[in-house]
């Protein structure tokens, strides 16, 4: 007998097997006391409401949440730039400073990292209240570590060679540092820091369902009071932003030969830096801590965690994030792959839009109008929010890849869908297994939000003993949060490494 | 008078497990014109790396102005300019900010930030790149839309502008027509030009693997697998010597 072999198009599809014991338990969860509601939900969605009122709270809240959004994007743009530079390798060549603070910087980064920004806005809710500004923070704390690894990434990619040529000229430190790392400053700015902006609305939208302000807590209030119509409205109007400033960005091109343009930029960069830090600073020193006497308070609370029950949250943790990865990567090209005409990839591509703009809180609410609340239904909440990205991505590479192979495999009287899987997929197969890869470190982090809501994991413990004020079991949840995510990032960068 | 203006003392170099330079002792006076020859892997570029103070040597020393290397200041750092043989150009960057880039050492941040900008003044750059017979259309490109020869000479030029007294050049004429390598010649080994319009290098240390070239030379220097065969006046190089290093 031939012993099974695994490629990278069986592996793209081997991880949906995960949904027989999903689809077991959600069989078994299902209730039919809320399909009423679910049904009301699905039709409000073409009748959003509209009238004089609520156009006005959609303006007031869509601009709360560009305000946020776009702060917070700036603030840790030019900050994830900074420590992207001083945790870079080239950095530390240049000045001759011992290569292993670099190291202690990557590391505190990515432990900053590996906490999700839903968290970090619920503890700091906890310290000084539901504020505006808390919103902003919550966001640039990650988002910060985030955007540092990216630039930091593409700062590694310097060619040894032109730092020894710049070096050699013995050129003032700084002026070698700017001149090497301008470029590929730049272009990383180019090409990931308005996709950044994107997230950063988004997160802006799951800030407000916890209550920070703009539109998410619109979307949160109307749900608690079942005005589905209400919901849709906004979700419709959030819709409308992020198509808009999608289309906005791609129009936008940042030309640097154009020189008036250029300090024009830099200036208004610079400027609404130095506002937007100084207004952080003034908040900072101006704020009393509500409920957060010292560090000490650390230590006087107690905890009640059993070790058993911590190890069965962060148990539940790694399989909540393994189940939703599952669906991830499988979903997407599954889908693709049996419904291969033009109107169900139509049908395929808006279902993964919505996928992607309704905050995974919501979708989680609205799955549990007829469902339990449990690990499999948090899992499937995760996993079909990450596959409408997943697909996106998906789409976007086929659409452009070479299609003479699969026209070559259609003439020879091969099927439709064997072709694509041969033709198509097979050759998308490995980048899309590598940003799937990366993708789940995403999805690490983000178990935290459905945890909240959905009563699964650290997440809903989190949420628990910040409501108690147990200052220590957050530490510890915190603790096994940040290391469950720098596992799972030490391992993905493995497989991500493999497959590039 | 001792007019030594770089010195190698016994300088060893290893990489991994292998011996680029074996034991190097040389001595590049003021004004000398030397030419490097050997073969591919030989240790040329090593050599000049060390020279240059890019590469630290695993054992000797390396000396300019009779000082040690590592105390030297930036300014005297500055006597020296490199052409690399793989240029070390920075793509992303237009020729005449590459250009510029020269001289970042005697320039402040402010020349660097506005270099990048595009907001500097490129006079000194463009007056070097016509002496490299830079062609104005080009100094706007960036380098990776230039052709072999444009980029090459573009590196000259980086390298011109610092008006460093040594020069370090391995394997300058690459990618060069036979006119353009008369020009280049030129520029890079005579002192001073007619119009004394340029300063250029008193000193030269060129590697080279074109023979016919040596007529421009002072003295040469064989290198066969990390170590010098010979370091002779151009006038006293004989077949024998060439058959020791090829």
């Amino acid at each position: 007998m031939n012993k099974l072999k695994l490629n990278y198009t069986s592996l793209s599809f081997l991880p949906i097997l995960v949904c027989i014991p999903l689809g077991y338990q959600l069989i078994n969860n299902i209730h039919f006391g809320g399909f009423k509601l679910f049904q009301e939900f699905l039709i409000s969605a073409f009748n959003p409401k509209i009238d004089n009122e609520i156009i006005i709270t959609v303006i007031k809240r869509l601009n709360e949440t560009i305000l946020i959004g776009f702060f917070s994007w700036l603030v840790s743009i030019f900050f994830g730039a900074i420590f992207g530079i001083i945790s870079s390798n080239i950095f530390y060549k240049i000045f001759n400073i011992p290569n292993f603070l670099y190291r202690i910087i990557r590391f505190f980064l990515t432990i900053i990292r590996s906490i999700h920004e839903v968290v970090w806005g619920i503890i700091l809710m906890q310290i000084y209240g539901i504020n505006f500004s808390i919103g902003i923070i919550a966001i640039c704390i990650p988002y910060i570590a985030v955007n540092s690894k990216v630039f930091a990434e593409q700062l590694e990619t310097i060619d040894y060679k032109s730092f020894e040529s710049i070096n050699q000229i013995n050129a003032p430190k700084f002026s070698s540092l700017l001149t090497l790392i301008w470029n590929p400053i730049i272009n990383t700015f180019k090409n990931f820091g308005l996709y950044r902006l994107e997230c950063s609305i988004r997160s802006t939208v799951i800030l407000g369902l916890f209550g920070i302000g703009g539109i998410g807590t619109s979307i949160f209030l109307s749900f608690q009071t079942l005005n589905f119509r209400e919901l849709w409205t906004y979700l419709w109007s959030l819709a409308i932003l992020i198509i808009l400033s999608g289309l906005i960005f791609k129009k936008i091109k940042f030309n640097t030969t154009n020189k008036i343009l250029s300090i024009f930029f830099i200036a208004v960069f610079f400027i609404t830096i130095l506002f937007s830090f100084s207004y952080f600073l003034y908040f900072i020193f101006n704020n009393n801590f509500e409920n957060f006497d010292s560090v000490s308070s650390l230590f006087k609370s107690s905890s009640d965690l059993g070790l058993f029950d911590f190890l069965k949250l962060i148990l539940e943790t790694i399989i909540l994030s393994l189940l939703s990865t599952g669906i991830a990567i499988s979903l997407p090209p599954l889908a693709i792959g049996i419904f291969n005409n033009n109107s169900s990839k139509i049908f395929i591509k808006i279902f993964a839009f919505l996928l992607r703009l309704i905050p995974t809180p919501v979708i989680l609410l609205t799955l549990l109008t007829f469902n339990n609340p449990s690990l499999s239904l948090a899992a499937l909440t995760l996993g079909l929010h990450n596959a409408g990205i997943t697909s996106k991505l998906l789409f976007t590479n086929l659409d452009s890849q070479d299609k003479r192979n699969y026209i070559a495999m259609k003439s020879l009287g091969i099927s439709k869908k064997t072709s694509w899987l041969l033709g198509l997929f097979s050759q998308q197969a490995k980048s899309y297994l590598a940003y799937c890869a990366y993708r789940s470190d995403i999805i690490i982090r983000e178990t935290a939000i459905v945890g909240v809501i959905g009563s699964v994991g650290l997440g809903w413990q989190l949420q628990e003993s910040l409501s108690s004020f147990a200052w220590q079991e957050v530490t510890i949840v915190l603790i096994a949060y940040s290391s469950i995510a720098i596992v799972g990032e030490l391992i993905n960068g493995k497989i991500k490494n493999s497959l590039t | 008078m001792n007019n030594t203006v770089l010195e190698l003392e016994n300088i060893s170099y290893k990489y991994k497990n292998d011996l680029i330079l074996n034991k190097i002792n040389l001595k590049i006076n003021s004004g000398e014109k030397i030419a490097l020859l050997g073969k591919s892997g030989s240790g040329k570029t090593t050599l000049i790396s060390v020279l240059n103070g890019t590469i630290k040597p695993t054992q000797g020393e390396v000396k300019l102005f009779n000082k040690s290397y590592e105390k030297l200041d930036r300014n005297q750092k500055r006597e020296i300019t490199t052409i690399w043989q793989d240029l070390r150009l920075i793509e992303d960057l237009s020729a005449e900010q590459n250009v510029n880039c020269g001289l970042l050492a005697e320039n402040n941040f402010y020349f660097a930030f506005k270099n990048l900008l595009n907001i500097s003044s490129f006079k000194k750059a463009h007056k070097y790149m016509k002496l490299c017979r830079l062609h104005n259309s080009i100094y706007d490109k960036k380098i990776r839309k230039l052709s072999g020869g444009q980029k090459q000479r573009v590196a000259i030029a980086r390298s011109l502008i610092q008006e460093s007294n040594i020069l370090l050049a391995d394997e300058p004429f690459n990618n060069l027509d036979p006119k353009l390598i008369t020009t280049i010649k030129n520029l890079l080994l005579e002192n001073v030009d007619k119009n004394n319009t340029r300063k250029s290098p008193k000193t030269a240390l060129v590697a080279l693997h074109r023979l016919d070239f040596l007529n421009d030379f002072d003295k040469v220097i064989g290198i066969r697998d990390g170590k010098i065969f010979f370091n002779i006046k151009r006038n006293n190089l004989k077949k024998i010597h060439l058959e020791k290093i090829y």
